[in-house]
């Protein structure tokens, strides 16, 4: 029966919210996980402006209703950076850009469209926690329970999600690749993808095994210890400092390696060395063990010889890959031309920044100082995640045809919002590390106590790291701009 | 005149190597609360505190779940062999019984739960018992589906390589599960 078959046909049409989610194809999926991460990274930034404008008071609060509130936001800025940002954006070009530098395509497009569509049910529920009083604890104890354990399962999804979407991009690296392929003839961005997947797919349970027991003992009864309010983000905040967030600058390294090759058409002369620098880099990130909520009686985690040796050691490895990557600059100079691609220009400004990230958090270290608890620690964090979102951008920029489409590229507009972000970077990382060498804590509070009594001459360098938040801010919102009429232009060719 | 079939070119067992990595995501998350467990549980005895009250943990239940976890991995074992030499029935056999087995473990642990003289906030020992043993009733009742599902697929008739590889992927699992809770009997059970 035609007609019959024809009607049926019609009514099962798809719409475009159905095709959206019920798709397959890492393309699409790819635009979900970067778009998606680059709008979390916007929303982490503004949360780090605000508690930049709120630290411009030390003595008393301003923008938020008390240390609670801000100490929310704090921690958003942070989980919002890492969890919800960076690691989404960088699976986004790990399910589209990496499968062809494979020569495959994508193993289990179903399981990694399932893995998108949780980080952004987890995502959601994460958001929505932090806004309704929850976030991941506070230190007065004056959040709401509930909140708190809906942002609990919240960023249970989001792990959820990461890992199955990272055991789907490592598959096809490891048996997806095309034949005849060997690990060591990888492009660097999927190499580096490879050893950073396999480092956060490591990581990542054991923060899952986190927040379970911070579940378990949230609900329905007086918390013994582990769902306490002011135990919560102890517990979790491994995964967001030394040495657990270094790993998120691997695929960046990568990037910038391809980049500068690509377009300096120069192959990398120690080749080798540079693949073995970078897993070095994988490993000495691996941070699961620094757990200081659980620490013993004795030397603490973070002043452990692993956890000192580790910081010391990344800074001569980094020093390594960007010496490759000053290599070919130097041997392929004469292919740039008089106007470098902004990209190559945005992650090479990257790799310097990690590798400044990385002096920084040598210094953290050096136990005479007593810098682990200082603003030096924020210092290292926004110098790294600044790094991180130039290479990704500089990424995006460079494979964006993939992604969204040939049309409506503007490379100056991505040049601008990259210097924003680059030099935002370098304010907020440079007042911060001086603040900290002044004694100002890295949750500072509102009141001069916890911000542990600083110098007065920290009000004019917060003013300064202030102003690097909205520089950050505003490159990264003229990004999300540039990216919308990107996909627009595109999208009126095609239609 | 001959004609050459063209076949495309098979993955190097994609499905193993994904239950690898996998797996090995929840071994790093067992890892984590069994570090915990033990270091927690380390500084308890230092002080020369009570870890669980005497007589709180039986040691005939985690036994008898210890005992149904070493035949289930037989039984695992057996379906893969039967795969392997194409045995459909035995295989179907095998696998029926490690899902039979799997969850008898699941009753045992929640007959136990109810069964056990501790609440889950009688204090961290308690906590982080309740969230061991239950994470791992969690890993068994996947473990689980995912047979089910493989029975299924036996049942309908689809014996092809890919399916050899969905039950040695299952297989890579369900020996972790038994590993891990052999981890739980010794350090928690038999050790207390």
């Amino acid at each position: 029966m035609t007609t019959t078959d024809n009607a049926a046909a019609s009514d099962s049409a798809p719409t475009a919210l159905e095709d959206a989610v019920t798709t397959t194809d890492p393309v699409v999926l790819g635009r979900v996980w970067g778009f998606g991460g680059m709008a979390s990274v916007l929303l982490a930034a503004f949360a780090g402006f605000l508690v930049g404008v709120e630290r411009l008071d030390l003595a008393s609060a301003g923008v938020f209703d008390g240390a609670d509130g801000l100490f929310q936001f704090w921690s958003a800025y942070r989980v919002a950076f890492v969890l919800l940002g960076v690691l989404p954006a960088l699976m986004a070009l790990a399910t589209t850009v990496v499968p062809r530098q494979c020569g495959g395509s994508l193993v289990f497009p179903r399981a990694a469209a399932l893995a998108c569509w949780t980080w952004v049910v987890g995502a959601g529920m994460t958001i929505v926690g932090f806004l309704v009083d929850g976030g991941l604890g506070t230190p007065g104890g004056g959040g709401e329970r509930q909140a708190t354990a809906l942002t609990l399962m919240g960023l249970l999804l989001v792990i959820c999600g990461l890992l199955l979407a990272s055991v789907c991009v490592m598959t096809t690296i490891v048996s997806g690749r095309a034949a005849g392929t060997g690990l060591r003839d990888l492009p660097f961005t999927a190499w580096t993808t490879l050893v950073g997947a396999t480092v956060w797919t490591g990581m990542l349970p054991v923060l899952a095994a986190n927040a379970v027991l911070a579940y378990v003992d949230l609900r329905g009864r007086p918390a013994v210890r582990f769902g306490a309010e002011d135990a919560i983000w102890a517990q979790l905040s491994w995964m967001f400092t030394h040495p657990a967030i270094y790993v998120l600058a691997l695929p960046v390294l990568g990037i910038a390696l391809d980049l500068v090759s690509s377009t300096t058409r120069t192959a990398q002369a120690n080749r080798d060395v540079l693949l073995v620098a970078t897993a070095a880099f994988g490993f000495l990130s691996f941070g699961a063990f620094a757990q200081t909520f659980f620490d013993t009686p004795g030397t603490p985690i973070a002043e452990e010889a692993i956890s000192v040796v580790a910081a010391f050691a990344i800074v001569p490895v980094t020093l390594a890959i960007v010496g490759g990557l000053a290599d070919t600059l130097r041997r392929g100079a004469a292919n740039l031309g008089p106007k470098p691609p902004a990209e190559a220009v945005c992650s090479i400004l990257a790799a310097l920044l990690v590798l400044a990230a990385t002096v920084v958090g040598a210094v953290r270290v050096i136990a005479p100082l007593e810098l682990l608890d200082t603003s030096v620690t924020g210092a290292h964090f926004a110098l790294l995640l600044g790094a991180v979102i130039l290479g990704l951008g500089a990424g995006f920029h460079h494979w964006g045809e993939d992604l969204v489409g040939p049309e409506g590229r503007r490379p100056g507009m991505f040049l601008l919002g990259g210097l924003a972000v680059a030099g935002g970077t370098a304010l907020v990382g440079a007042a911060d590390l001086v603040s900290g060498l002044m004694d100002q804590a890295d949750f500072t509070g509102v009141d001069l106590a916890t911000a542990g009594n600083p110098d007065s001459a920290v009000d004019g360098l917060n003013l300064v790291s202030m102003i690097g938040s909205f520089a950050l801010l505003a490159g990264l919102a003229l990004w999300i701009l540039n990216g919308s009429l990107h996909t627009a232009a595109n999208r009126k060719v095609a239609a | 005149m001959a004609t050459t079939v063209t076949t495309p070119p098979t993955r190097p067992r994609t499905l193993v190597v994904a239950s690898a990595f996998g797996t090995g995501s929840v071994v790093m998350y067992f890892g984590c609360l069994f570090a915990l467990y033990f270091s927690i549980r380390h500084d308890a005895m230092a002080w020369g505190s009570q870890w669980y009250p005497e007589g709180a943990i039986q040691l005939v239940p985690g036994g008898m779940n210890m005992s149904t976890m070493a035949m289930s991995a037989i039984t695992m074992g057996w379906a893969v062999h039967a795969v392997l030499n194409d045995d459909r029935v035995h295989a179907t056999i095998a696998m029926a019984l490690t899902a039979v087995l799997g969850i008898a473990m699941v009753n045992q642990t929640v007959f136990y739960f109810k069964d056990i003289g501790l609440s889950i906030d009688a204090s961290e020992a308690a906590t982080l018992l309740f969230t061991i043993v239950g994470s791992h009733m969690v890993m068994v009742a996947v473990g689980v589906l995912w047979l089910g599902l493989l029975l299924l697929r036996a049942l309908g008739g689809q014996d092809t390589s890919r399916h050899r590889d969905l039950v040695s992927a299952a297989a890579l699992y369900w020996y972790a599960s038994v590993a891990v809770y052999s981890v739980i009997w010794i350090g928690i059970y038999i050790a207390k």
